[in-house]
């Protein structure tokens, strides 16, 4: 108690309060770009293009957004691509995630986690115009899948990195508690890691699907006329003034971003209070 | 424990014997499924890539393709003249932004971990959720924020901190604000995660002891932080060596960094060869960065910590 005491008699409050007031204008900062994309989709704009001058206030940017075949064409490429990517995604990476904290051998797992810190640092730049020197190399025809699978080492680190944390909190011992009981590996992984992990996949997948649709570099390198993506459309369209119907676009993806990303945090609550609930049972 | 007493080996020790010896194997073959499904996914389509990107640097171009082949003439191509300026250019506007980056953060980053009580989690949370939504919608904004008679430039006038046009779309300032704007929550994290594990209390000893409020943080805190603000560096500085968009969307055509000049030899130029011999100084000076960074904290395991 006496600490709590000393500190807030040492720590003036002029302090924590110029910390308080730069946390504030940092959120400022960070939010104020977001607001900016909401308000302007509502811009009436000149003559058809966004401008920085707000000229009158109008929800006919979203019906416009909405009738926009190419924009619907690219919207749904995105769907697509972005459901395959998350999807295999996750069935490899949670794989990954698991042998990262499992595999028996120590130089495994130290090779596995140099890949998966290798994964996050390479500039997507570079690996997008890898991929692109690799498919024509090889004669590969670019295609929904070859960009499906380009985007997947990005959104496979990702969730590794989650399913990693969840089989942290995994208490060893009930996996040997299932084996001695004579459980088979497979049926050990499906009635007791599984359950446990499920929260951190699920968490897993909804972020792989975020991260694959919000993709833009490595795509901008792979989309051809017939593919062709959302971001990689709207980045296209920013270099001859936009539309507004591009903000009305944004801001829909934004709204929509937000709700899987809330779904994504309850979710990675479950794992961290698990992790927190398991510890106080564990003796010693 | 009774589990164990029935599982007993000393019990039978052939049936145990061989059912040990099965399930060894069951779990051998289920671990090397779990590390080799992903090593060979991300060995066929990240890695090859790579190699393919690291064998071409060598190679020659020829009109709209690419032959085999060893010479360093790429090399010598991208570190001279345009493009070696654009290099040193990059790796100059990625320490830069990296340091605006983190002095930005750190003050926000020392309020949530101090000061912030049983907030921490929410205020933590508050600076994460941009970074999670759309990269490129965020940039885009920016450039209505900046532009000519835009809301910022209103926002100035109005409050008489500065009067007249602002002139800051395509220059070098705003792509700074845009560098600095994109990649702050990722650096709060990990300064986040160090400032919380320090104990209040030897920052209290510190200043009982007579020590000014900044030589605890110069002498103290600063050192404790130094795994921290290596991995801040390195998960902004790195990504920054590539960047594409910022530079394009809020810097114009002035100063062309490396990341658009290898996608232009990729897409306009058809010149895969000195494109990835671009590609290849480019994952060097990475190497170069997270080299010196594993160095300062002396161990790797600091930095992904």
């Amino acid at each position: 108690m006496s600490t709590v005491r000393v500190s807030a008699g040492r720590m003036p409050n002029a302090g924590a309060a110029a910390l308080g007031v730069w946390y504030a204008l940092v959120v400022v900062f960070l939010f104020a770009p977001i607001a900016v994309s909401i308000v302007y989709s509502f811009n009436l704009g000149t003559l058809g293009k966004q401008t920085a001058l707000f000229t009158g206030w109008t929800t006919e940017w979203y019906a416009n957004a909405w009738n926009n075949q190419s924009l619907r064409r690219t919207v749904q490429t995105s769907v697509v691509v972005s459901f395959w990517a998350a999807l295999i995604s996750v069935v490899i990476g949670t794989a990954l995630g698991f042998a990262l904290v499992r595999h028996p051998n120590a130089r495994v797992r130290g090779a596995l986690s140099g890949l998966t810190y290798f994964l996050l640092i390479v500039p997507e730049t570079v690996t997008g115009v890898s991929l692109l020197l690799f498919y024509a190399v090889t004669g590969i025809r670019l295609s929904l899948w070859t960009l499906v699978a380009g985007i997947t080492p990005l959104a496979i680190s990702v969730t590794a990195l989650i399913v990693r944390a969840g089989v942290l909190t995994l208490d060893r011992r009930l996996e040997e508690a299932s084996a001695d009981l004579g459980g088979s590996r497979l049926q050990t992984l499906r009635f007791v890691v599984l359950p446990h992990l499920a929260p951190a996949v699920a968490a897993g997948a909804l972020m792989a699907y975020v991260f694959s649709f919000d993709n833009l570099v490595v795509s901008a390198f792979l989309t051809t006329p017939t593919v062709n993506t959302l971001p990689v459309y709207l980045y296209g369209s920013l270099q001859y003034g936009p539309s507004p119907a591009v903000y009305a676009a944004a801001t829909i993806v934004f709204g929509f971003t937000i709700v899987l990303l809330a779904i994504a945090g309850l979710l990675y609550r479950v794992v961290r209070r698990r992790g927190a609930g398991a510890s106080p049972s564990r003796p010693g | 424990m009774s589990a164990v007493l029935i599982n007993d080996p000393a019990g039978d020790p052939r049936i145990a014997g061989r059912a040990f010896i099965g399930r060894a194997a069951q779990a051998r073959l289920g671990d090397n499924l779990f590390a080799g499904i992903p090593a060979l996914w991300l060995f066929v389509f990240f890695i090859t890539p790579l190699a393919f990107t690291v064998v071409f640097s060598f190679g020659h171009s020829t009109f709209g393709g690419i032959a085999l082949g060893f010479t360093f003439d790429n090399y010598r191509q991208a570190l001279s003249g345009f493009y070696l300026t654009s290099f040193l250019r990059t790796i100059q506007f990625a320490v830069t932004g990296s340091a605006l980056c983190i002095l930005v953060a750190f003050p926000a980053a020392y309020f949530i971990a101090r000061h912030a009580g049983r907030w921490r989690g929410v205020l933590l949370v508050v600076v994460l959720i941009p970074y999670f939504t759309s990269f490129l919608i965020r940039v885009m904004s920016w450039q209505i924020l900046l532009q000519r008679r835009g809301p910022l430039e209103g926002i100035l006038n109005f409050t008489h901190i500065y009067s007249g046009p602002l002139d800051l779309l395509d220059t070098q300032t705003a792509v700074f604000i845009g560098i600095v704007y994109a990649y702050l929550p990722i650096a709060i994290v990990p300064l986040y995660v160090v400032l919380a594990r320090i104990p209040p209390a030897l920052i209290e000893a510190s200043r009982d002891l007579g020590a000014s409020r900044w030589r605890t943080l110069v002498h103290l805190v600063l050192p404790l932080a130094r795994p921290g603000i290596a991995t801040a560096v390195l998960l902004t500085a790195v990504p920054m060596l590539g960047e594409l968009v910022v530079p394009t969307l809020l810097g114009g055509d002035k100063g062309v960094l490396i990341g658009r000049a290898i996608a232009s030899q990729y897409i306009q130029s058809e010149n895969y060869a000195l494109g990835s011999a671009m590609a290849v100084l480019v994952l060097i000076a990475v190497a170069v960065i997270v080299g010196a960074l594993a160095r300062l904290t002396r161990s790797f395991a600091e930095v992904s910590a």
